[in-house]
């Protein structure tokens, strides 16, 4: 069945447009500003830019704004006006040491070198509703701190090297790519290679990447792993100066990255770490950590398990998607809706059902040189078929 | 130690200059009303951003970043700027700065003077950051010997 072009009146559309627009300026509050939402809900734009797949903060946050807070809307948007602009280029390939972090934990050795810097979190607090915010407190609590200099940012060495130069992570070949795949531009095929799979992840959206990583752990899969380290910080983003020829710096993207190890020595004769890797723009440690448990359970390249399934993962994954199809439920199907009522009247008139759902009398008269399978209605084909309007 | 002479220095320091300082520069040294040309409009564009992951050590692509580039003659010199996010007007008026520079402009050490500021100021507020990151370094002690 396909679509077919419905009509309303173009006003009555904006009225609710402008209805909508009501709800976000009825109130007493002030108009929040953009610069705001930048500046204090670093979350939710972080949120949106992570699964729109674009920094941005400064747009992140309107988007968030004219979204009226729905992260997923906002990411749309985000990809829709994405979607208008020309690409400048590719930045040089910047190894994820680089960042300047600003938090790097690891759940995995207590005396990681450069230390357990907890940066910025309430992970280790209460989670207890603070009613002093209702009364816009906007100090800076940190404003008294007597804090030593502590020199340049350190290259913080990652946990994963440290495996590395023990034997205990296999060295990788020579990966031989020069040229990811990228899925703005090319569909995914399946199997799928891995950066196309970290690309389709780092900008999954945040609930499925956590609900499917949470089913790996519950059970439906193999991985369970230790967490080498989560990091949260800011990625140079380079472009090579077209006078110069020198790779230069024109900004700074905050990221969030984690590293899982997972266990493999029942598996194999030379025991051994695989790895998961997660990476994702703004500050969305879930997610990171979410992404790195799927890449891990997709390496296992498994069908019975939804995690370690890369077609189901990467197929369900996308907030774009799923947002398009769930909520494209809510427009017009009146002739898909036509045409199942059509079906199940004529079924139900060809079995001879009256409206209390049992076989009538009369019909079983009329049809009474019909095979008695045919009155069965579990020996029907199902009614209900799965709409192939889409 | 960045020097707002060298170009590609002083492509990172107006990367990283507010917008409205750079604008004020462009006004002063536009006042005179030397000859300009805008050889690339300030749009803004998108950059892959290219990540090598760690366990394979294989390239892959995080995301875009937006960014507006702009590119200007301004009296025979070259200038190219490029700025975070959708700012036009800040990426049209950074490349004049850096054609004005290029071109020994009258403003030129006034412009380098404020170029230095925003390194300066940048290098403490990262040190800033960096030394608060710090002051949270943590200690776990581990509690299986305790009773």
């Amino acid at each position: 069945m396909g679509y077919v072009a419905v009509t309303a009146g173009e006003e009555l559309i904006e009225r609710a447009e402008e209805l909508f627009e009501k709800q976000r300026t009825a109130g007493d509050g002030e108009d929040v500003a953009v610069e705001q939402i930048d500046e204090q809900l670093g979350r939710l734009t972080s949120q949106a830019m992570s699964e729109a797949g674009l920094y941005a903060p400064r747009l992140a946050a309107l988007a968030v704004k004219q979204a009226q807070g729905d992260t997923v809307e906002a990411a749309f948007l985000l990809r829709a006006y994405r979607s208008t602009l020309e690409r400048y280029d590719e930045t040089e390939p910047i190894a994820p040491s680089e960042m300047v972090a600003s938090r790097r934990v690891s759940p995995a050795f207590k005396d990681v070198p450069g230390g357990q810097i907890l940066g910025p979190t309430k992970d280790y607090t209460q989670r207890l509703l603070d009613f002093d915010l209702l009364e816009g407190d906007a100090e800076d609590p940190t404003e008294e701190w007597d804090i030593e200099d502590a020199g340049d940012p350190e290259d913080l060495t990652n946990v994963m090297e440290l495996l590395r130069e023990e034997g205990l992570v296999a060295e990788p070949d020579e990966a031989g790519v020069e040229e990811p795949t990228d899925t703005t531009r090319e569909p995914v095929t399946h199997p799928p290679e891995r950066d196309a799979v970290l690309q389709e992840l780092a900008r999954g959206e945040t609930g499925a990447v956590t609900a499917l990583a949470y089913s790996a752990l519950r059970g439906y899969g193999q991985v369970h792993p230790t967490l080498a380290e989560v990091r949260i910080g800011e990625l140079p983003v380079r472009i090579e100066h077209p006078y110069t020829g020198d790779e230069v710096t024109v900004a700074h993207a905050e990221v969030s990255e984690s590293e899982a190890v997972v266990p493999v020595y029942a598996k194999r004769e030379d025991p051994q770490f695989a790895f998961g890797y997660g990476l994702t723009f703004g500050r969305n440690e879930r997610k990171a950590i979410g992404m790195t448990i799927l890449d891990a359970s997709i390496q296992l390249d498994g069908e019975d398990e939804p995690a370690e399934n890369p077609e189901f993962v990467l197929d369900t994954v996308d907030g774009m998607d799923s947002f398009g199809f769930i909520e494209h439920l809510k427009l017009p199907h009146y002739v898909t809706f036509q045409s199942i009522l059509d079906r199940i009247r004529a079924i139900r008139e060809r079995k001879g059902l009256n409206e209390d759902g049992r076989v009538s009398t009369e019909a079983d008269d009329e049809d009474s040189e019909r095979d008695s399978d045919d009155r069965t209605p579990a020996a029907e084909p199902p009614v209900a078929e799965v709409s192939d309007d889409d | 130690m960045v020097d707002p002479h060298d170009r590609s220095d002083r492509f990172e320091l107006v990367a990283a200059c507010e917008g409205a300082t750079l604008a004020r520069f462009a006004d002063d040294v536009l006042e005179d009303d030397p000859p300009l040309s805008v050889r690339q409009d300030p749009k803004p564009q998108l950059l892959m951003q290219r990540v090598v992951e760690p366990v394979e050590r294989r390239p892959f692509n995080l995301g875009e970043v937006v960014v507006t580039p702009a590119e200007v003659t301004l009296d025979g010199h070259r200038g190219f700027a490029m700025v975070p996010g959708k700012a036009e007007r800040a990426a049209l008026s950074g490349a004049i700065v850096d054609a004005a520079v290029a071109g020994g402009h009258p403003l030129t050490e006034d412009i380098v003077a404020e170029l230095r500021r925003v390194a300066d100021r940048h290098e403490r507020e990262r040190a800033r950051a960096w030394a608060e990151s710090k002051h949270t370094t943590v200690d776990f002690e581990t509690m299986e010997d305790e009773e």
